[in-house]
C-alpha cells in the first residue's frame, strides 16, 4: 500500500518534469534594480528579455527572497545587479535557491556593475555596525549620476557581446544611440541644475550623494543619524539648528521612506519636503532612465532657490 | 630671458586653446580611471558580507540568546526547561565557505548553556545539474516549516508545543544525505528527498546505524499579487523504530505534516508593515499515535515592532499515554537593527497536571558576516 502510493507521487511528479515553460529564443535578463533593466533594455533592444526584481518604489535594501524571484533567477541566462552590499540582505538566498549554475559567482552569467564604477564614500579604516548599516565598499546609489549610465551601458554591452557575439551590431548600435541620447539629456539637465549649483540641502538617507555631487549641490546632514538609523531627538534638535542657521528648505528623500520624521524637521523649520523617486518606477512618469532624471529634476527645480 | 619666458607663455597659451573635446573626455576617463583604482585597495572582494568570503577564509558570524525566564509553576523540576531564571540560551558560531569550485560547506556548532559544544549542523553541498543540488551532512531536515529553522530564526522564542512533543527540543536534526529539486514550472515548486539517521529519540531511535529513515517533501508558493504570497507544502518520513516493547521487533512510524503560510508586505513599505500567517499540522503514526497544530500570526506594525500570536495544540487520542494540552502565546519583539531583537513572550499552557503560565524575556543578536535570510 506505501509503494503503491509511492508509484503515485512518482506518477505525479513525472507529469510536472514533462511540462516546460515556453522558452524564448533570445537572452533572458534579470537585474536587481529597475534602472539596470531600463539601461540594459535600451542595450539589448528586441535581443533579449529584461526583468528587474526590484521596483522603483521599493527600497532595494530590504526586499524579500521570494521563491517567485527564485523561479525568475533559475530561468535567467545573465544576472545584473548594483552590488555594494545594495542586495546583501536577499541577493545571496536567491542565488543559491536559483540552483541555476550560469548566474552564480565567477560565472558568465554574472555580472556586478559595481566593480566598474568610481564610487563615493569608501569607507577608509575602522570599518564596524556602531556606524550603523554602512556600505564599506562604497556608495551603491550610483545609478543616480547620469555619467555613470554610460559606464553601465558600457559594462551590460561587454557583456552581452560575451554572451551573444552574433548580434554584436546591432549591439553597437543601440549601445551608440544610447550613449547620444544620454550625452544630449545630460547637458539638458546640467543646464536647468545651473542655477542651483551649491545650494545646500538636507536628505533623508544618503541615496543623493552620486546625484548631489554630479549637479552641484551641496548635502549638509541626512535625517537620519547613522545610516539605516532613525534620528533620535537630540539629533533632529541639532538637525533644526543647522537648517536655520545654514537657511536650508529643502529636505529631500526617496520614496520608500517614511516622511514622518523629515515633516517633523519641516514643521520646525518652515523646509519643505520633496519625496522624490531614486530608481526607474518609483514615480509613474519615471518610466526609464531618462524620465527619472527628467522627473528627479523637473522637481527638484521647482522647489529649489536659485543661489544668488 | 625675457624672450624665452615670452616663448613659453605663447606656446603653453596657445596649445591650451586647441585642446579638442575629445582630449577633455580622454582626460576625465582617465580621472575616473584613476579614482577607481585609488578604491580599489578596498575592493568589496574582501567583504565576508554575502555569507561567503572571497578572500578564501571562511565568512564567521556568531549568534547569542539570552533568556530570561518566569515560571508560576514547577521550577523545582529539573528536568523542565522552561524554570524561572537567566541562562544562556544558546550560542551559535558559523562558518561557511565554497570548498572548490564544486562543493560549499556551511558549519553551525551550537553551545547551549554555557558548556557541551555540538555541531549542529554540517552541511556540504554541490549543484550536481541546473535545478538539482545535492547536500551531505547533519542538518534540519525538510520536515515541515518549523523543523527547518534555527533557535535564533524561531518566530517565537521557544516551540509550539506539537513540534516539542513529537520532535523533542532538538527537532528532527539527523545525519543524512539529500537532494531537492526545483521543478520547471512557473511557480515555485521544489522536490525534497532525504535519507538520514534514524537516531532522532522520540520518533526513531534506531537500533542500528543500517535503520534509515526516508524523507520526502514537496513545498510550493505562489505570488497572489504583488504584495500577497502563498506557500503550501506536504512532507512524509518513515522508518524503522526501536521505541515500542521488545517482543515488538519490526516497528516502523510515519510522520505526516501539512504546512500553510501566508504572507503580506505592501511594496513600497517593506521595512515598515507585515502580516504572516503560518498553520502547520504534524502527526506521528506508530504504536502510538501523536498530533498536534500550531497557528501562528506575526504582524510588524511599525518600523522595528513586531506583535504576534500563537496558539499550538497537541494531543495522544488514545493507549496508556492518553494526553491532551495546548499552548497559547502572545509575544511582542523591538527589532532596532537587523543584527538584534528584544523580545518578550506569555505563554499559558493547558495540561493535566496544573497549568502553567510563563513570561519570557530574550536579547537575540548577530554578529559578523551580513545573514541573508529565507523567505
Amino acid at each position: 500500500m506505501k509503494i503503491y502510493k509511492f508509484n503515485i507521487t512518482l506518477l505525479v511528479l513525472l507529469f510536472v518534469f514533462v511540462y516546460t515553460p515556453l522558452s524564448w529564443a533570445g537572452l533572458n535578463v534579470i537585474t536587481t534594480t529597475s534602472d539596470l533593466a531600463s539601461i540594459a533594455k535600451e542595450v539589448g533592444g528586441s535581443l533579449i528579455k529584461v526583468n528587474s526584481l526590484v521596483k522603483g518604489i521599493q527600497d532595494a535594501h530590504f526586499i524579500q527572497p521570494k521563491p517567485s524571484y527564485i523561479v525568475k533567477m533559475n530561468r535567467a541566462d545573465l544576472l545584473i545587479y548594483q552590488g555594494l552590499e545594495l542586495e546583501v540582505g536577499w541577493l545571496p538566498v536567491l542565488i543559491e535557491g536559483s540552483r541555476n549554475p550560469e548566474v552564480r559567482l565567477g560565472q558568465r552569467g554574472h555580472l556586478d556593475i559595481s566593480t566598474n564604477i568610481s564610487r563615493l564614500e569608501v569607507v577608509q579604516g575602522t570599518v564596524d555596525r556602531s556606524m550603523g548599516d554602512i556600505h564599506p565598499f562604497g556608495n551603491p546609489h550610483y545609478n543616480l549620476d547620469p555619467e555613470n549610465g554610460f559606464i553601465i551601458a558600457q559594462s551590460i554591452f561587454n557583456k552581452l557581446v560575451e554572451l551573444d557575439p552574433e548580434n554584436k551590431g546591432e549591439y553597437e548600435s543601440n549601445l551608440s544611440v544610447f550613449k547620444q541620447k544620454l550625452k544630449k539629456k545630460i547637458s539638458q539637465w546640467e543646464k536647468k541644475m545651473e542655477p542651483f549649483r551649491g545650494a545646500k540641502i538636507i536628505t533623508y538617507h544618503r541615496v543623493w550623494s552620486y546625484f548631489a555631487k554630479k549637479f552641484g549641490l551641496t548635502i549638509v546632514n541626512t535625517v537620519e543619524v547613522k545610516p539605516g538609523v532613525p534620528p533620535t531627538t537630540k539629533h533632529l534638535a541639532h538637525l533644526t539648528a543647522l537648517m536655520k542657521h545654514e537657511k536650508i528648505d529643502l529636505i529631500i528623500q526617496a520614496v520608500f521612506y517614511e516622511p514622518d520624521f523629515a515633516n517633523m524637521v519641516a514643521d520646525k523649520t518652515g523646509a519643505k519636503v520633496l519625496t522624490l523617486p531614486a530608481f526607474v518606477g518609483g514615480y509613474p512618469e519615471a518610466q526609464d532612465y531618462f524620465s527619472l532624471f527628467d522627473t528627479i529634476i523637473d522637481n527638484l527645480t521647482s522647489n529649489l532657490q536659485p543661489s544668488s | 630671458m625675457k624672450v624665452f619666458y615670452i616663448l613659453l607663455i605663447i606656446i603653453f597659451g596657445s596649445s591650451s586653446n586647441v585642446w579638442s573635446s575629445n582630449e577633455f573626455e580622454d582626460l576625465k576617463r582617465r580621472i575616473r580611471v584613476l579614482e577607481k583604482t585609488k578604491n580599489q585597495n578596498n575592493s568589496s572582494s574582501s567583504s565576508t558580507a554575502t555569507g561567503l568570503s572571497n578572500r578564501l577564509n571562511p565568512a564567521l558570524s556568531v549568534n547569542g540568546l539570552f533568556l530570561g525566564t518566569y515560571n508560576d509553576k514547577g521550577n523545582y523540576d529539573s528536568s523542565k526547561v522552561a524554570r524561572t531564571g537567566m541562562k544562556i540560551q544558546e550560542v551559535e558560531i558559523r562558518a561557511a565557505a565554497y570548498i572548490d569550485t564544486f562543493l560549499r560547506a556551511d558549519i553551525l556548532l551550537a553551545i547551549e548553556g554555557t558548556s557541551n559544544i555540538e555541531v549542529e549542523a554540517a552541511i556540504v553541498e554541490a549543484l550536481l545539474s541546473k535545478n538539482l543540488s545535492f547536500r551531505a551532512g547533519k542538518f534540519f531536515t525538510a520536515f515541515g516549516k518549523h523543523n527547518q529553522l534555527h533557535t535564533h530564526e524561531y518566530p517565537f522564542i521557544d516551540l509550539p508545543v506539537v513540534s516539542e512533543e513529537i520532535l523533542g527540543e532538538e527537532g528532527l536534526n539527523e545525519i543524512g544525505v539529500g537532494a531537492s529539486y526545483l521543478l520547471p514550472t512557473d511557480w515555485f515548486s521544489e522536490f525534497t528527498f532525504q535519507v538520514m539517521e534514524g537516531a532522532n529519540t522520540n520518533q526513531f531511535n534506531a537500533r542500528a546505524g543500517s535503520d534509515f529513515a526516508y524523507l520526502i517533501r514537496q513545498n510550493n508558493l505562489w505570488d497572489l499579487d504583488d504584495e500577497t504570497t502563498m506557500e503550501l507544502g506536504g512532507s512524509y518520513v518513515f522508518g524503522k523504530n526501536n521505541l515500542a516493547p521488545s517482543s515488538n521487533f519490526d516497528n516502523k512510524t510515519q510522520l505526516v505534516g501539512a504546512d500553510l503560510t501566508f504572507k503580506w508586505q505592501p511594496a513600497g513599505r517593506e521595512a515598515y508593515k507585515t502580516w504572516v500567517w503560518q498553520t502547520e499540522f504534524i502527526g506521528s503514526f506508530r504504536e502510538q499515535t501523536q498530533e498536534g497544530w500550531y497557528t501562528l500570526l506575526q504582524h510588524q506594525f511599525a518600523n522595528r515592532w513586531w506583535i504576534q500570536g500563537r496558539y499550538s495544540g497537541y494531543t495522544i487520542p488514545n493507549g496508556a499515554n492518553k494526553e491532551d494540552k495546548n499552548q497559547w502565546s502572545a509575544l511582542l519583539a523591538w527589532v532596532p537593527s537587523e543584527f538584534s531583537t528584544v523580545r518578550l513572550q506569555y505563554n499559558h499552557l493547558n495540561q493535566a497536571t496544573a497549568d502553567e503560565n510563563q513570561v519570557l524575556l530574550q536579547l537575540n543578536f548577530t554578529m559578523g558576516s551580513h545573514p541573508a535570510h529565507k523567505y
